[in-house]
This record gives C-alpha cells, structure tokens and sequence, in this order.
C-alpha cells in the first residue's frame, strides 16, 4: 500500500469521524452567521458640547439637564468655585425613531431657546482601517426673547448641519471630528452671518466607567464671538446615566451658541466649570 | 382491571408516538422562538430577551434516550434588555460578546415521561457553555407536541459566579446572581430525517 494510498484513507476517516458529533450521530444542523450589533465606538451620544456619531436603540428616550455656572472657578470658595450660580441651564428630550435616527428637543435659558436636532447615523464601517462612524446632524433653533425683536422675527432663526466623524483606537482613545456650518450665527448683527467651524475632540476611556475628555472647537470661516470654545472633562458612566464634569470658556449650550464661539479667552481665570447629566429611559 | 390496562395502552402509545416522531428535529424560526434572561434582584428587575435561538435535537428509535443528541445556542449579540446602553454594558462589560458571542447547551436526553395531554417531561443531561466556562447541567423541559414538531418549554437558573461573569457593582445594576433562564421555542423535523 502505497504512502499517497494511505494518506488519502486516514484523511477520509478523519473527514468521517468528525461529520459525526460527540454521541455517535451524523447531524445535518448546522450553524447559521450570527447577528452582527450595530457599530458603537463612543458610549455617549455627546461628547462635552459636540454630538458624537452615536445614536440609541430603537425606542429608547434620553434626558438630559445641563449646567453652566457662570462665576468663573478663580472667585474660589468665597463663590464655592462657581457652584453658587447663577447658571445657565439646557434641558433635552431625545427620542430614538430607529436604531439609527434619533430626535432631540432643547431648550436653554440664554435667549429663552429652543433647539430641534436630527441626528442620524449614516456610515458604519468596522473593517476599515479603523472602526469608523459617519453620522450627519442637523437642526434649527429658535430664540424667543432676543432683545428689541418681536418672537417670531425671521432673525431669530438659526439652521446648522453637522458631519460627524468617529473612531476609537484599542477599544480606549476615541477620536471625534465634527465640521460644522450655522446660519445667522451672529444674532444682533445687522447682516445676516455664517460660521463653519472644524470642531474636534478625544475622549481617554481609562476604564469601562470613566473616562476623560477634551474639545476644541475652531472657526474656520465666517462669523465668531472673540475666542474659540475649549472644554474639558470627566465622564463617569452608569447604568443608564452618563455624568460629565466640564470645565469650559464658554457658558452657553444650544448648539448654534456654542458654535458662534466665547466673548472669554480660555485661560485659567477664565475656567467656567459645568455639568451635564443624561438619563436613557 | 382496568388500571392494569391503562398502563401498557399508555405505553404503546407513546412507542408508537415517538417512532414515528424520532429523528432530527431543528429550531424552527418561522416561530415566535423567545429566550428569557430574567434577572429578579431586589428593587430592581429586568429581561434580556431574545428569539434567536438555534440547535437540533436527536433520538433514533422508540427510546429517546438510547442515541440521542441535544444541542442547543443562544445568539447573545441580540440579548435586548430594553435600553440600548444596557445591552451594550452586556455585551462588552460582562458577556464578553465579541469573545463569546453565543452560549450554548450540549448533551442528551436522560428520562423522558410521559405528561398530561401527549407532552413528554423531558431531562436532558450535558455542559452549559456560558463566557467560555463550561459547567455540567441538567435541563428539565416540557415538549408539546405541534405538527411534525414540538413546542418546548423550559426553566432553569444559572449561578452567575459559576461562569466567571462579574457582578456589576459600580454600574449601579441590581442584578441577581442567579439568572432565571425561560426558554419556549419550536423545533421541526428535518426533511429527509428518519
């Protein structure tokens, strides 16, 4: 018997013993491709005043209550560092419509406005070179108590639209960019103003639950307040809840104000601190 | 008198029901398949529920337990506990999905009994496969028969410490340490099985 002869008939047992399962049975059931979750990189759908690409399940709602204390944290305890207010404060109800697509209602006390943003998840690439999310966003806002104008004046008005764009590295460092475009970003002038800003940040995942941030958000063209926003944080993940502690040069929270930019230099007499507190229902 | 033919008129058929019903039996997904994990820890209860369950069941023969093969697979990928971020905390805090995507049960059936109504009690004996541990279990379940299959009911718990699966504690989760696993699901015969 040649070496080529045997070779083939201990290769076709082998292919015999193992179409049978460990009882002796030959078992024709067999594994179908599992089901693959939607892509997730950062685990907020915000990261400091910037969206991250990542929306929610189906059904899920997000509340959100958020603080900028306007006393900088150079008046010390004599001010508890800010604590004591006053502050500005934004409130948000989000609704997922799908797996991608979520819907959110703002309202902030600065120009009594409201904000309607739709964010939708639009690119998801996992075999990239890295994991990649491309989301677009998009809103309107309305300021209802602009000075020396009536509610409805047209100039009260503002539009954006956001690209976001995100990856995580090693499951630690994710890396988000968010080039953005708002009209009549200057709500006094007597033009109407455009800006586009080139908004990035990082956030560090030092474990499941915690984590550290930092954002910039530039202008690139158009219309600006006199510096840039600067922010940084600390994110602590919960159950359902993520808390942020910000440190942060600008004090307002809609986003067509915090991308108009900040009248304060980021310096650290300047250092307004801030919260912001989601809850997933 | 009669008591005594009760017994073997009971036992004939079920012979004659389980000839005719042996061979190789699938999930059927065509069903309304659901796989319950119910966590029922004070103050705080929860359900990851899924229908993506798969597997076989085997018998030859009029006794179920001479050859037989039992396997089935739970696609934890899919586990919805009604928020999305909590799915997530499980899949990646906890189950460790992207190195365990599934859990599974493997082993044969061990006694069957005859229940109310043509449903078998079934015990079925083998490893439950949990976040890459295996630990032997027994799985008690009920099948009903419906068409050339059955309905299958089942309830057991699991110790989540058994499987090296971490209790969350700073996540601010009350979960129990022993999981409620409720499985009721439908299996097929295969076409062209015995």
């Amino acid at each position: 018997m040649s070496i080529a002869l045997l070779h083939r008939m201990l290769t076709g047992f082998i292919i015999l013993i193992l179409s049978f399962d460990g009882y002796g049975q030959n078992i024709s059931w067999q594994r179908e491709e599992p089901a693959s979750p939607e892509l997730e990189l950062f685990h907020s759908p915000h990261a400091i005043n910037l969206p991250t690409a990542e929306t929610m399940q189906k059904g899920d709602f997000e509340f959100e209550i958020s603080h900028r204390f306007i006393p900088p944290v150079s008046e010390g305890s004599q001010a508890l560092f800010g604590f004591d207010g006053p502050a500005n404060i934004r409130f948000g109800l989000g609704y997922a419509v799908s797996n991608l697509t979520v819907i959110t209602l703002g309202r902030t006390n600065v120009s009594d406005s409201w904000e309607l943003n739709v964010k939708y998840k639009a690119v998801q690439l996992d075999d990239f070179i890295l994991p990649t999310l491309i989301t677009i966003a998009g809103g309107g806002v309305w300021n209802t108590d602009v000075f020396d104008r009536s509610k409805g004046d047209s100039r009260n008005f503002q539009y954006y639209t956001q690209v976001i764009f995100n990856t995580l590295i090693e499951n630690k460092l994710g890396i988000g960019f968010a080039p953005a475009y708002l009209y009549n970003s200057a709500l006094y002038t007597e033009e109407i103003k455009y800006t586009i800003t080139m908004g990035n940040y990082l956030q560090y995942y030092v474990s499941p639950n915690w984590s550290l941030l930092l954002e910039w958000i530039p202008t690139f063209a158009g219309w600006r307040d006199s510096y840039n926003t600067v922010s940084f944080g600390l994110e602590i993940e919960t159950g359902g809840h993520f808390f942020k502690i910000i440190g942060t040069n600008n004090t307002v929270l809609n986003t067509s104000q915090y991308m108009a930019g900040s009248d304060r230099k980021f310096s650290a007499k300047n250092i307004r601190l801030g919260f912001m507190i989601t809850r997933l229902l | 008198m009669k008591k005594r033919m009760f017994i073997p008129v009971l036992s004939f058929s079920l012979l004659v029901s389980l000839q005719s019903r042996a061979g190789e039996f699938h999930v059927d997904k065509k069903q309304e398949n659901e796989v319950k994990f119910i966590s029922d820890a004070p103050l705080e209860n929860f359900e990851g529920v899924t229908d993506h369950i798969d597997g076989y069941v085997y018998w030859e023969g009029d006794d179920m337990t001479s050859s037989s093969a039992v396997y089935f697979e739970v696609d934890l990928n899919t586990l919805d506990t009604g928020i999305g971020l909590r799915n997530r905390h499980m899949r990646e805090n906890y189950l460790e999905t992207d190195r365990y995507p599934q859990t599974s049960f493997k082993g044969k059936i061990a006694r069957t009994t005859q229940g109310t109504n043509d449903t078998l009690l079934v015990s079925a004996e083998g490893n439950m496969f949990i976040h890459g541990v295996e630990r032997p279990l027994v799985v008690e379940a009920k099948l009903i028969p419906k068409g050339s299959g059955y309905r299958i009911v089942s309830r057991f718990y699991v110790k989540l410490s058994d499987f090296e699966i971490e209790i969350p504690s700073i996540m601010f989760y009350k979960i129990d340490e022993n999981m409620d696993i409720r499985l009721d699901f439908y299996i097929e015969k295969v076409n062209g099985a015995e």
